[in-house]
């Protein structure tokens, strides 16, 4: 609204305390919205905030915000005077390797489902969204027989197997929906030029499918990576835990050592955090793109 | 029947994904099935006894423990999901306006989203806690309080506190996906809607809930499936106690499994707990389906 056309009116008060009050509006606008980032994030922050602290200041009678005396010196214990690494190595390899077998089996199915029309396409589909409504806590059970009779309780390939298994149904669906939105025609033109199927799959539809990739991709090793249940049920000896467990197995041990919990826990959130915010856009792409449309 | 190439191809691709979710899901289903007729006593001669449909009477009829933990587990459900929707559309609401940084504020809310439950369970745990917590303190500056409040090992106390825990990790996913479908309101109705003199809570009842109605249902439905049967959360924070105040089913499956080793009773609790989950989708599946023909 431009001041003079607002001068030339009669309403002018009226008007400037309109603008005003729009303005105002916003401001509370954005109040609102940076008090609510504030209240939402503060359990983040205050996790790492005390991770920072020195122990007498985390039980002190008057607590700050902020570490008065900044310390690392709770990762420092956390790292080299527990199991610690060992669990990162074990969550790292445990949810790499599962991630991408899952990615492997995945896409293969994904293509099928997104391009050929195939007898039993529908019910593979209803599988696919039936098995992943399916509770965690009764599949648990069985398959814990199961892995007991052949004897992979207490290894790494028993939560290996439970991952891929876990990870499918809803990698296939979210590959599918990416399959779907690269064009025929180039397809087409590979077939004319005499590509096999598997070739031009291969070749034109996986180079295309990168951020759809790294969305399935990005997905899968951040469930695995925050696994707890199953790990919980297969894993006995505590150099084969993975973060999580190991962290849980922690609160037993160091029940009052909040400072070196803080510090596990803000170890473990970060990688996820940094992956997170750097791939931001694919992960809320691949969210609204496969989990909310199937 | 003679399958053409191209179909011949599919199964092909489809095959190894076929045989790893009968491997490791029909198969397991088939097996727990099995189990739950079953009495499973590795001390006694014979470990699989058949006992038919003993334990699912057992769960029906005669112990209470079944009903009372099936109540918990919808007042956890839908205490955390009605919150988390609240929430999430109150923010998804507050980003659908014009402001800057959108995409930036939308990451930050996502933030608790990420968290791994295990971490979030300890912080909140952390922030609970009676002494030292961080909530018992600001409540005692602000004089709202004099002594300690024992949020996770209070009776009435341990349900909302693990409620709130549960919002603040359900939330996030309600509010980007909430954002995006109040994205997909067209303008003009609004505009339409205003020269026809509705207010904005007007508005918001009559034009924005009802095109966001097949989002909100789908939503509500896969958060309120995955509540219903999340163990983490609750496990972490108050293992059931104090006095099973908040022992939910799947905290309950988990102790009869692991620690009274009543494998065949668990197995039951589990199905169960399964044929709920399907009714649920199905009746909610249904309810839906009008709108969707609508749209």
């Amino acid at each position: 609204m431009s001041e003079t056309a607002v001068a030339a009116t009669p309403t002018f008060s009226f008007s400037t305390s309109r603008v005003f009050s729009k303005n105002l509006t916003w401001l509370l606008i954005y109040v609102v919205l940076l008090a609510a980032i504030a209240i939402v994030l503060f359990p983040v922050f205050w996790m790492v905030s005390s991770s920072l602290k020195p122990g007498p200041e985390m039980f002190a009678r008057n607590m700050t915000m902020l570490p008065v005396h900044l310390t690392f010196e709770n990762y420092v214990k956390v790292w080299t005077e527990t199991k610690f690494a060992t669990f990162f190595l074990n969550s790292f390899k445990v949810a790499g390797i599962s991630t991408v077998l899952a990615l492997i089996v995945a896409m293969y199915a994904a293509y099928a489902m997104a391009r050929i029309n195939f007898p039993g396409k529908n019910v593979f589909g209803m599988v696919l969204l039936v098995t992943q409504m399916f509770p965690h806590i009764l599949f648990v059970i069985p398959l814990f027989m199961i892995i007991k009779t052949l004897h992979l309780f207490d290894t790494h390939y028993a939560l290996i197997i439970a991952y891929v298994a876990y990870s499918l149904p809803f990698s296939i669906w979210m590959m599918k929906g990416f399959f779907e939105a690269i064009p025929l025609e180039l397809e087409d033109a590979a077939a004319v030029d005499g590509a096999t199927p598997l070739g031009t799959f291969h070749r034109i539809i996986l180079p295309l499918s990168g951020p759809g990739i790294a969305a399935v991709t990005m997905y899968n090793f951040i469930r695995a990576w925050n696994e707890f249940l199953f790990a919980l049920v297969f894993l006995q000896s505590s150099d084969l835990f993975t973060l999580p467990l190991g962290l849980a197995s922690f609160q037993e041990e160091y029940s009052f050592r909040w400072d070196l919990l803080m510090a596990g826990a803000s170890s473990i959130s970060l990688p996820v955090l940094i992956v997170f915010l750097v791939m931001n856009r694919f992960i809320v792409q691949g969210l609204l793109g496969g989990a909310v449309k199937g | 029947m003679a399958l053409t190439r191209r179909a011949r191809f599919a199964y092909m691709l489809v095959l190894p994904s076929l045989l790893l979710l009968t491997m490791l899901n029909l198969f397991p289903l088939a097996q727990g099935t099995i189990a739950s007729l079953q009495r499973q006593n590795m001390t006694r001669p014979n470990p699989y006894e058949f006992v038919g449909l003993a334990h699912y009477a057992e769960a029906l009829f005669s112990e209470g423990s079944f009903w009372s933990s099936l109540l918990k587990t919808c007042i956890w459900t839908i205490g955390s999901v009605s919150g988390a929707y609240v929430l999430g559309l109150a923010l998804a609401l507050l980003l659908n306006l014009d402001i800057r940084g959108r995409n930036l504020f939308r990451a930050l809310f996502l933030v608790p989203w990420v968290i791994p439950d295990v971490v979030t369970a300890l912080v909140w745990k952390w922030l609970y806690n009676d002494e030292y917590g961080v909530i018992n303190f600001l409540l005692r500056q602000l004089h709202v309080i004099n002594s300690p409040v024992h949020w996770l090992s209070d009776l009435n106390l341990a349900m909302p506190s693990v409620i709130l825990a549960q919002i603040w990790k359900l939330y996030p996913l309600m509010t980007v996906v909430l954002l995006a479908a109040l994205q997909n309101v067209p303008k003009e109705l609004h505009e339409a809607a205003s020269l026809d003199g509705a207010r904005p809570w007007q508005r918001f009842f009559y034009v924005t809930l009802p095109l966001i109605r097949t989002t909100s249902v789908s939503i509500t439905l896969l958060t309120g499936i995955w509540t219903f049967q999340s163990f983490d959360l609750v496990y972490l924070l108050t293992g059931g106690g104090p006095a099973d105040a908040t022992q939910i089913l799947p905290t309950f499956i988990y102790q009869k499994a692991f620690f009274t080793l009543d494998l065949g009773y668990a197995s039951a609790l589990g199905l169960l707990m399964l044929l709920i989950i399907l009714a649920i989708s199905s009746l909610y599946l249904f309810v839906s389906r009008p709108s969707r023909v609508q749209a």
